[in-house]
């Protein structure tokens, strides 16, 4: 047949914004930090090992000890190093959190600017600790409550020994309530990370998304 | 004949290795003066959305064919019985209530096969588009994402409705969706030359998403094999060889179907 076959337009691939929000405070020193920066590089290294998640999965990284800090600010997992994270400081969750409400926010208005589609974002909240008393993660916790009930991302709560359960009860949006971090293994919490964003990234439009059991790391604190 | 009319569905990649079938279905009536045309897209997490995609074509087709509406409504020919010109675009209103009309069919339809199949409705989750074109005027229907892209004469390709994606990429409507009725598009237009009505596994090669800007270099060539002098054969597995190249399969693992219209009188 004399005709020619269709030229492709390229658009950049959709993305998958996640936001690790990592608390650093003081009381996270010793084990658990070195626990929590030995699964961040196993999870980097296993997102790396998938072409697709890594070119589509968008990783930021805000820690707080002290202050709401951004370590790396949404960049695609495949050019990603792990940060070495150290503790100090005190623990400004509410703040850190409203920190990454309005960093998302900013990330989906360059999406939508430069005509990148995008899956729904995932936050990440792991802490020890309790909000400071002078922290405003009452407002905070209206914003993700809001934001879940308006499907606008899905926020993930992991509590590590130590932290205060029942105010993390009270910041998780209620269908998808805090878990418990079993002992420090933040490396099986972040291969299931992994795992979940593979299957994010690699899905089908229209698709409900089926992500594994968290049975090998977490307890559903009742 | 006014009209040539092809369409194909290809299989997506990830289907095959994942043992699912095919679950994009297509089909048209062509009579004299007018063609209608529909296109489904099964949700991957639905069980039964092939049987969904084939059963909400099919019963698109044979409603809208079957002039229960447009028995009552003398704007409008009956098309399968007598056919005649039609002649005034019907208002944007009448076209709307047709679509509405036509979602509570489709999923009586889903309903009842649900029943027979003892599954639930959201069992069949499918997009849906649907085209009806006359040589005096054009109207398009949509139901969730894939594209409607059409031509007017010494025009260049347009999209009809920009897709339905929801904000996420991974979110759409489906016939079967509590909201269908607004979230339903609907938009009647002057005459076309070209239509093609396609499903979403070939959005991201055809529409440029930063301005959804339909592309002229994907579309050109669709058109041109409907005006080549070959026989319907030809012409279908001209774009059967498309949606199967190799070329194609690397840019999408989906499911891919191409329903194409060209004005020929």
């Amino acid at each position: 047949m004399p005709v020619g076959m269709p030229e492709f337009v390229e658009n950049p691939s959709s993305r998958c914004p996640v936001v690790l929000l990592l608390d650093t405070s003081g009381s996270m020193s010793g084990q658990p930090i070195e626990q929590l920066n030995r699964g961040l590089s196993a999870f980097l290294e296993d997102v790396q090992k998938d072409e697709q998640a890594s070119l589509s999965v968008e990783l930021a990284l805000v820690k707080f000890g002290g202050s709401p800090q951004l370590i790396n600010n949404f960049q695609t997992v495949d050019e990603l190093q792990a940060p070495y994270l150290s503790a100090e400081g005190l623990t400004p969750m509410g703040e850190a959190i409203n920190y990454a409400l309005d960093l998302l926010e900013t990330r989906k208005s360059n999406y939508k600017e430069n005509g990148v589609q995008y899956y729904r974002p995932w936050v990440f909240l792991i802490t020890d600790g309790a909000p400071n008393n002078d922290s405003p993660w009452q407002m905070a916790a209206d914003r993700v409550k809001q934001a879940e009930t308006e499907k606008r991302l899905l926020f993930f709560t992991v509590a590590v020994e130590g932290a205060n359960m029942e105010i993390l009860k009270q910041i998780a949006p209620s269908n998808r309530p805090p878990v418990w971090l079993n002992g420090l293994d933040f490396r099986s919490m972040f291969l299931w990370l992994s795992a979940s964003m593979k299957q994010v990234s690699g899905q089908k439009v229209g698709e409900a998304v089926e992500l594994p059991p968290v049975s090998g790391w977490a307890q559903i604190d009742t | 004949m006014s009209w040539t009319v092809i369409n194909y569905s290809a299989i997506g990649t990830k289907h095959q290795e994942q043992g699912l079938p095919c679950q994009d279905y297509s089909n048209y009536r062509h009579y004299d003066d007018v063609v209608i045309g529909a296109v489904a897209d099964g949700a991957g997490s639905a069980k039964h959305s092939d049987v969904g995609a084939k059963l909400a074509v099919e019963t698109t087709l044979s409603f809208l064919s079957g002039t229960e509406q447009f028995q009552k409504d003398p704007g409008f020919a009956q098309w399968s019985k007598k056919p005649k010109k039609v002649d005034k675009p019907p208002p944007n209103q009448v076209i709307r209530q047709l679509a509405t009309d036509l979602c509570k069919k489709v999923l009586t339809a889903l309903t009842e096969e649900a029943e027979n199949m003892d599954c639930q409705p959201e069992d069949f989750n499918c997009t849906l588009l649907v085209v009806i074109a006359t040589s005096t005027w054009f109207a398009g229907i949509q139901i969730g994402d894939g594209f409607i892209v059409v031509r007017s004469e010494d025009q260049n390709p347009e999209l009809v409705f920009k897709p339905d994606k929801g904000e996420f990429a991974n979110e759409t409507t489906f016939v079967t969706s509590e909201d269908v009725e607004s979230q339903l598009q609907v938009k009647v237009l002057p005459p076309q030359k070209f239509i093609c009505v396609a499903s979403d596994g070939l959005e991201a090669v055809a529409i440029r998403f930063s301005d959804w800007m339909a592309f002229p270099p994907f579309f050109q060539p669709l058109e041109e094999c409907l005006e080549e002098e070959t026989s319907q054969e030809e012409k279908e597995a001209y774009l059967q060889t498309f949606l199967e190249s190799e070329r194609l399969n690397q840019r999408t693992g989906d499911d891919k179907t191409v329903l194409l219209c060209l004005n020929t009188s």
